[in-house]
């Protein structure tokens, strides 16, 4: 009776939340019904029909639980989520609420849910997932998070307390997510990427790491794909890459647009850019083919996949092509530059910095991007966001020839639009509480429609 | 042409494993900054088992890192850098220090279960970890006389409370944030050429008087002691966003 009352009061919270405009009411009705009954999460994952899958790491989350979803769905499941990247323990409630009946049971086959690194132990314990994916772990937020061996070591925690059935699906060239799988008594499903022609040789700056977790030397890279992630060894010979047993081949990027790869020998296309990407989709292939979905379905359901709010969206304003990438972290925004500038030829951009709680109150972490890459390429950056002085200065130092800052969204939107010519398109690079912002003006503009209906 | 040009060397300490806080910054800012005024600007990276030029340096950087990696660093510290250090602190080289790299210089770090792991004792202070971790803006008050704005602004996040003995004096009294311990309003160290600190954000190019500071020091070695001035519109603005948050 006590769940009853506790869905009833987190569904009343979550429609009032959205008629009163505070939001779309993602987090809000779990913290009530949590209140009410702190177990509702625990008993509503128990109606789920066939169980379900967490999604964590650093960056890909959202992307990755939403393309997993896509896949389920495609293949005659109800699916809940907790979409809008409301991924601590609150969101994954508010997820389950919206979707119980006045009952209080919910009816759904599964959940999909991504959550954050720091919430795993409790999101596990409470909804005893049937797999659990993790796709890498790089320094984000420290101020919030605390060191990445902190994080680490709580996500290894988590996943030793997996019911027996349930499987770990994780990246093998993530050097800490692999030391992790290795200390795990069952044998975890390892993916990871396989060509050379897309690989850097060099770690980027500030990479985590790149020490050996046995002896402490400094690991070799044989290639570098994302971040630290790539392919590596210990000179010793005390730690390796595990091997794959899904690996990405023959890979094609097209900008922002769209990507292909060879996938146990079917060819995989998404409407995705980016390099990263081609993780998020091996990690959706690898948790599809483990709860026994036809590779053939997937290749042919990943071809219509749509992105996530603020995941490279696209949007048209004033005549000019928009493409919004949320870039919070060192190795996500040095993918994102990349995507940007080296693979789709971007001219026009605007930076926005914010430094709220959850962008991370500390902007430090924008001396380890490599705008450098902007520098004899971009035609107008425009710095935003209410650290856009911050920016400006980093800007300055990476040689960059950019705008003034301009923190107010309204304004450093209109720079961008009146400096972009019609029918050029412009990146809008920023943070999450920075991207917030500038999508309510773009919303405010008739340009988006408001996130909670994406 | 090349060996008249003036040259302007920037030591960076375990780049690759003390570098948690954008401390990518720091050098970036005192590398172009000396560029700018015409110094032919290098680096020299100053990994595990290196000390390849170290008597070339005029500022050492010396970062954070995570509790890993400090502890992979701390052997060679002692084993490898120490001396080289000592001997160009000496000859009148500066050395920044940020969170981990200012502990270790210090004469030890104690942990809460009472044990005690000896740093190399470069500067007087010692530090304790403490149950709460400092975390947030700092705005200080520098105790420096040559420098303007009189005021440093940062970032802190650490669990070390780092107290300074009589050899070592405040870098400044912290108007926000908790300095060197929360307790005693200092925030950092100056001890010879030696400049400790918590602050981070990163620190230099918020402030760029005192990335100039550091320059300047180091160069008087050598004779100079002016250099040009340069125009830090853009990062005094950047130094006044959290100057603006004290009100």
């Amino acid at each position: 009776m006590r769940r009853t009352a506790a869905v009833w009061a987190g569904k009343a919270t979550g429609a009032l939340s959205r008629i009163s405009r505070l939001g779309g009411g993602t987090t809000l009705p779990g913290d009530v019904a949590r209140a009410i009954d702190p177990d509702v999460l625990r008993k509503l994952s128990r109606d789920l029909k066939h169980g379900a899958i967490v999604v964590t790491g650093t960056n890909g989350k959202t992307t990755t639980a939403r393309l997993i979803s896509w896949l389920l769905e495609g293949a005659g499941h109800s699916v809940i989520s907790n979409r809008a990247g409301a991924n601590l323990i609150f969101g994954a409630t508010a997820a389950a609420l919206e979707h119980a009946g006045v009952n209080g049971r919910l009816q759904a086959d599964w959940g999909v849910f991504e959550i954050d690194e720091a919430s795993l132990e409790r999101a596990v314990d409470e909804i005893q997932p049937r797999a659990a994916i993790v796709l890498n772990l790089f320094r984000d937020q420290l101020d919030r998070y605390g060191e990445l061996e902190t994080i680490a070591k709580r996500i290894e925690a988590a996943l030793s307390r997996l019911p027996d059935e349930s499987r770990t699906v994780l990246n093998a060239d993530d050097p800490r997510v692999a030391e992790i799988g290795l200390n795990l008594e069952r044998k975890p499903l390892w993916f990871g990427l396989d060509d050379p022609t897309v690989a850097a040789s060099e770690l980027p700056h500030a990479a985590d790491a790149r020490t050996c977790p046995r002896c402490g030397a400094s690991l070799i890279f044989d290639a570098v794909y994302v971040g630290h992630d790539g392919v590596y060894r210990c000179p010793n010979g005390d730690f390796a890459r595990p091997a794959p047993a899904l690996t990405s081949t023959h890979i094609e990027l097209n900008g922002f647009d769209s990507l292909a790869m060879g996938v146990s020998g079917v060819r995989i296309e998404l409407p995705l850019g980016g390099l990263y990407n081609c993780y998020n989709a091996l990690a959706a292939f690898a948790a599809g083919t483990s709860l026994a979905l036809d590779p053939a379905y997937i290749a042919d359901r990943l071809r219509s996949f749509r992105a996530a709010f603020g995941r490279q969206e696209r949007l048209e304003a004033d005549g000019r092509r928009l493409i919004l990438v949320l870039s919070k972290n060192p190795a996500g925004f040095n993918e994102t530059l990349r995507t940007a500038v080296d693979l789709a030829g971007g001219r026009y951009f605007l930076i926005g910095l914010n430094d709220r709680r959850a962008d991370g109150t500390d902007v430090s972490w924008i001396w380890d991007v490599d705008f450098e890459r902007l520098r004899g390429r971009a035609q107008v950056v425009v710095p935003g966001g209410n650290r856009a002085r911050d920016l400006a200065v980093r800007l300055k130092y990476a040689g960059v020839e950019a705008a003034p800052p301009e923190s107010d969204p309204a304004r450093a939107l209109g720079a961008l639009i009146e400096a972009t010519p019609r029918g050029e398109t412009a990146h809008l690079l920023c943070t999450y509480t920075a991207m917030l912002d500038l999508r309510a003006e773009l919303v405010r503009r008739g340009w988006a429609k408001p996130y909670w209906k994406t | 042409m090349a060996r008249h040009k003036k040259t302007f060397t920037v030591g960076w300490l375990y780049p690759d494993l003390m570098n948690i806080y954008g401390d990518r910054g720091n050098i970036l800012t005192l590398l172009k900054r000396a560029e700018w005024r015409g110094y032919d600007a290098r680096l020299i990276e100053l990994g595990r088992g290196t000390t390849r030029r170290m008597d070339e340096v005029d500022v050492f950087f010396f970062g954070g890192g995570q509790d890993r990696e400090q502890a992979l660093v701390y052997e060679d510290l002692l084993e490898t850098k120490q001396p080289p250090l000592e001997r160009a602190v000496a000859s009148g080289a500066g050395v920044l220090a940020v969170c981990g790299g200012y502990q270790l210089l210090g004469h030890y770090y104690q942990t809460g279960d009472g044990d005690r792991f000896p740093g190399i004792g470069l500067i007087d202070v010692r530090t304790e970890a403490g149950k709460r971790r400092f975390i947030g803006d700092v705005v200080v008050d520098a105790a420096l006389v040559d420098i303007k704005p009189a005021t440093l602004v940062g970032f802190e996040n650490h669990s070390g409370r780092t107290y300074l003995g009589p050899k070592a004096k405040p870098l400044g009294r912290v108007r926000m944030g908790f300095g060197n311990n929360g307790e005693d309003h200092t925030e950092g160290c100056l001890q010879g050429g030696i400049l400790g600190t918590y602050l981070h954000g990163s620190l230099l190019p918020k402030n760029p008087h005192l990335a100039d500071h550091l320059i300047r020091t180091a160069l008087r070695r050598r004779g100079i002691t002016d250099l040009a001035p340069l125009d830090d519109t853009a990062e005094l603005a950047a130094h006044e966003t959290i100057l603006a948050r004290l009100r």
